[in-house]
């Protein structure tokens, strides 16, 4: 335990194999959240914008092609 | 909720019960946000069967139709990834969800809308291949299937998991098979209800109803094109939940969730069947007492 505390083992938790106690192990789990990049973000928007406009575009390339088969 | 081993059998099923808790208000809403897209895509076909093999003519009135459906497609994405997250938790708490399910993290539904497009394009560009297409429906499935995996934004990652579920492909094929047929039955239910309305209706009068008989039949390009799109609609809830249920299935076999529920359940089980012996136990005693009691001394 990283704070040296005396704690019983019901009220300790293992994580990775290490005991910790209550306030240690939020700390732990608060260390490891990510933010979401804002390259990330980036990246998705503007794939799904590219891939909804080329969507639109296929959709209505293969339309006109069936009806013209009929 | 969950009961049974991985089976289409049992997915179909524990997706009929997550329906029936999340019908209100959460299909409607569902139905709702896809009304629009429904009914232009209803709209679309029907411009392409009136402009017929002079099409190519028409680009910019398929086009303007085409971009007003794409903005009504984002509209009902969004109403698919409420609809999971509801059935998500009506099939983890077995009650209906209450507001929570509004609470869809920004970044899933962001990677929802990227793996949907996708699909979408997909599904568009292989239409003539006859396999593509269904193959684009069962990874749209699994797309609205893994949305509440997406903590964060990523470009891969949603791809990933849903691979990760395609790797068992028989069941998501069965789905859609079993789905594919749901929507003709949905279909004729459909038509027979909107006859039954008809002709109820033509009893009323002071109306134009006799017309009615000649809109509502089968010979009506349009009405054909919306009972499709009504029908699509019917069936979209049950294969939202029965995506959605399939993949907590398959992820609890993975973890061994399926089994530590299984445990708790014969349990639970046990206690039931404990409580009930104990309370048969004590009303024999209250019947043996009562009986003494009437015996005279």
């Amino acid at each position: 335990m990283k704070c040296t505390k005396m704690l019983c083992q019901e009220c300790a938790t293992q994580w990775d194999g290490i005991w910790h106690c209550a306030s240690c192990l939020g700390t732990a789990r608060g260390a490891t959240v990510e933010r979401s990049p804002v390259f990330a973000w980036i990246g998705v928007v503007g794939l799904s914008l590219l891939f909804l406009y080329l969507g639109a575009r296929v959709m209505v390339w293969t339309g006109a092609m069936i009806a013209g088969l009929f | 909720m969950i009961r049974t081993p991985l089976s289409t059998t049992s997915v179909l099923d524990e997706a009929a019960e997550v329906v029936s808790l999340t019908a209100s208000p959460w299909a409607a809403l569902l139905m709702a946000t896809a009304l629009p897209y429904r009914f232009l895509q209803a709209l679309f076909i029907d411009q392409l069967i009136e402009v017929h093999d002079s099409a190519s003519s028409y680009g910019n009135l398929l086009g303007a139709t085409a971009n007003v459906i794409v903005i009504t497609i984002v509209i009902a994405l969004a109403g698919r990834a409420i609809y999971a997250r509801a059935c998500r938790l009506a099939a983890a708490r077995g009650t209906a969800p209450g507001r929570e399910a509004w609470r869809i993290r920004p970044a899933a539904l962001a990677c929802y809308i990227l793996t949907a497009s996708v699909t979408m394009l997909v599904g568009y560009v292989s239409l003539f291949t006859i396999v593509g297409y269904p193959i684009a429906v069962i990874f749209a499935g699994l797309a609205v299937g893994t949305v509440e995996m997406n903590e964060r934004v990523s470009v891969t990652r949603p791809f990933a998991h849903i691979f990760r579920h395609a790797k068992t492909v028989a069941i998501p094929v069965a789905l859609t098979m079993v789905f594919f047929c749901a929507l003709f039955v949905a279909l004729a239910n459909l038509a027979a209800a909107a006859s039954l309305a008809t002709w109820l209706a033509s009893a009323i009068g002071g109306f134009d109803a006799p017309n009615w008989q000649v809109l509502f039949s089968p010979g009506n390009r349009r009405y054909v094109l919306l009972l499709f799109a009504g029908a699509l609609m019917i069936v979209e809830p049950f294969w939202i939940a029965a995506n959605v249920i399939y993949v907590r299935k398959a992820g609890a076999e993975e973890s061994g969730d399926d089994l530590r529920a299984w445990f708790d359940e014969l349990r639970s089980d046990e206690l039931r069947s404990d409580e009930l012996r104990s309370d048969e136990l004590r009303s024999d005693e209250l019947r043996a007492g009562e009986e003494l009691k009437e015996v005279p001394a």
